[in-house]
């Protein structure tokens, strides 16, 4: 994880497990805090930290560095630091676990590692055949690669939240 | 592997692109269907988006006038029975199809390859109509529409389709103007399965039926995520009907994975006839 701290500001970026992102909260509960919540709930955050003044979803990002922001209190100074460091922040109105990028794509990435793991079709295959059967942007292996982390933790959460099976990881992504 | 001689079954609008991106690529096509009525108009959309790809100059006239030349339309009967490749494009009703499928296999030369495009049956299961033999050269090709834009093909091996084969069509299609994919004969072969979460789990963040939600879903998945179209455009422009039907078929076939499980609001929609852009309500109002 890394924080930048500006005008009593805290911008928390990169991954970090639930209890690591509490206690960053909680160390700086002088400041007011903006957190990448990716991996998580933000409102379940908000409930307990009332520094946390609004959370986004960076970990997915690519190059282009296009990120959700959600903002539970509006503080133009936040998005201002954003757009200075390069990123450019789509506001969104409502939050739910793991966002909405985010989230989407874990689900995607889980079905194609499923297809992997019963032998479907190669990952080669499989990118393949989203990128010019349906327009996909990028192929889920392509996508998924080296934030396999990201997707299973954001999975692990989502069952954890609503029990529904639907959202277990496939073994390969479980590795 | 040298495809030049194509039958297509089935004229619709994947029947009718299959043939005009084979004839596109100099082969030798014959387009088939039940219908003289269907045929006719068939040709007459190939042959007017032909014209019209020569006056934007992505054809010259030369080239158009010999591909109107290797496409011809005719009835089952009339065909060439030497053909390299069948290509079925009919209506998804799976006797139907296993009865054409025996009828081809009975009148087919042994050396012609039988394949059909769709993407609801189990390829093993429409091979049980035809001999042992020939199982080796029936085979899947699933192509998207429109056919004639759309790069991907999926070459689906059966349980008896030749490997060899496969490999040999996905170097044909990949030495031509298409993304071949090579897949296990599974429910949904891999578009139709991957691509169910793209409608899925945007029904699930979003819970209700809340217009202002899904407008922020769509706008977020396409500038963020750099997808063309939001899944809730995107079901709508489908059709809410068609949509949930795909859903539940592939759900069904993977004994009601929770993974493929429809939403409630889709099946709400079907039963009050919003069927997206076609019914001017889906989960948008198109007044």
């Amino acid at each position: 994880m890394t924080n930048i701290l500006f005008d009593n500001i805290l911008i928390n970026f990169g991954f970090g497990t639930k209890a690591e992102k509490k206690r960053v909260l909680l160390e700086n509960n002088d400041k007011i805090v903006f957190m990448d919540l990716t991996c998580y709930d933000p409102s379940e955050f908000y409930q307990s930290f009332p520094n946390l003044h609004g959370s986004f979803a960076a970990l997915f990002c690519d190059e282009d560095k296009k990120i959700e922001v959600h903002q539970r209190i509006s503080t133009p100074a936040f998005i201002l630091k954003l757009k200075e460091l390069g990123f450019m922040p789509f506001e969104i109105s409502f939050v739910s676990c793991g966002f909405i990028f985010p989230r989407t794509i874990a689900q995607i990435i889980n079905e194609a590692h499923f297809a992997l793991e019963e032998q479907v079709a190669s990952p080669q295959d499989i990118d393949r055949a989203m990128k010019y059967g349906v327009n996909y942007p990028k192929g889920p292996f392509e996508w998924s690669r080296g934030r396999e982390l990201f997707v299973r933790t954001l999975l692990g959460e989502l069952y954890e939240k609503t029990k529904d099976k639907r959202y277990l990881a496939s073994k390969l992504l479980a590795q | 592997m040298n495809l030049q001689r194509i039958v297509v079954i089935g004229a619709g609008t994947m029947g009718s692109g299959i043939a005009q991106w084979f004839a596109q690529q100099m082969c030798s096509v014959e387009l088939v269907d039940n219908s003289q009525d269907q045929l006719h108009k068939a040709l007459v959309v190939i042959h007017t988006s032909w014209d019209k790809l020569v006056e934007k100059e992505k054809l010259t006239s030369c080239q158009v006038n010999q591909m109107k030349k290797l496409l011809e339309v005719k009835s089952l009967d009339q065909v060439s029975k030497k053909a390299d490749l069948v290509i079925e494009a009919i209506i998804e009703n799976l006797q139907i199809k296993k009865d054409l499928f025996q009828k081809l296999d009975q009148d087919f030369s042994p050396s012609t390859i039988i394949a059909s495009n769709t993407s609801s049956f189990p390829i093993t299961l429409m091979s049980e109509a035809v001999s042992p033999e020939r199982k080796q050269r029936f085979v899947g090709l699933h192509f998207f529409n429109p056919a004639t834009i759309m790069k991907l093909v999926e070459v689906i091996k059966g349980e008896h389709t030749d490997a060899t084969l496969c490999s040999q069509l996905y170097q044909w299609f990949d030495s031509k103007d298409k993304k071949p994919a090579l897949c296990k004969d599974s429910p949904g072969f891999i578009v139709n399965r991957v691509a169910r979460n793209f409608y899925g789990e945007p029904l699930r963040i979003v819970e209700l039926d809340d217009e202002a939600k899904m407008k922020e879903v769509d706008k977020i998945l396409k500038e963020v995520g750099g997808f063309k179209m939001g899944p809730f455009e995107l079901m709508d422009l489908i059709g809410i009907d068609v949509n949930y039907s795909v859903t539940c078929s592939v759900w069904k076939a993977y004994h009601q994975e929770p993974r493929f499980a429809p939403h409630s609001l889709q099946k709400k929609m079907v039963e009050e006839k919003r069927f997206g852009r076609k019914s001017k309500r889906g989960f948008y109002k198109y007044d």
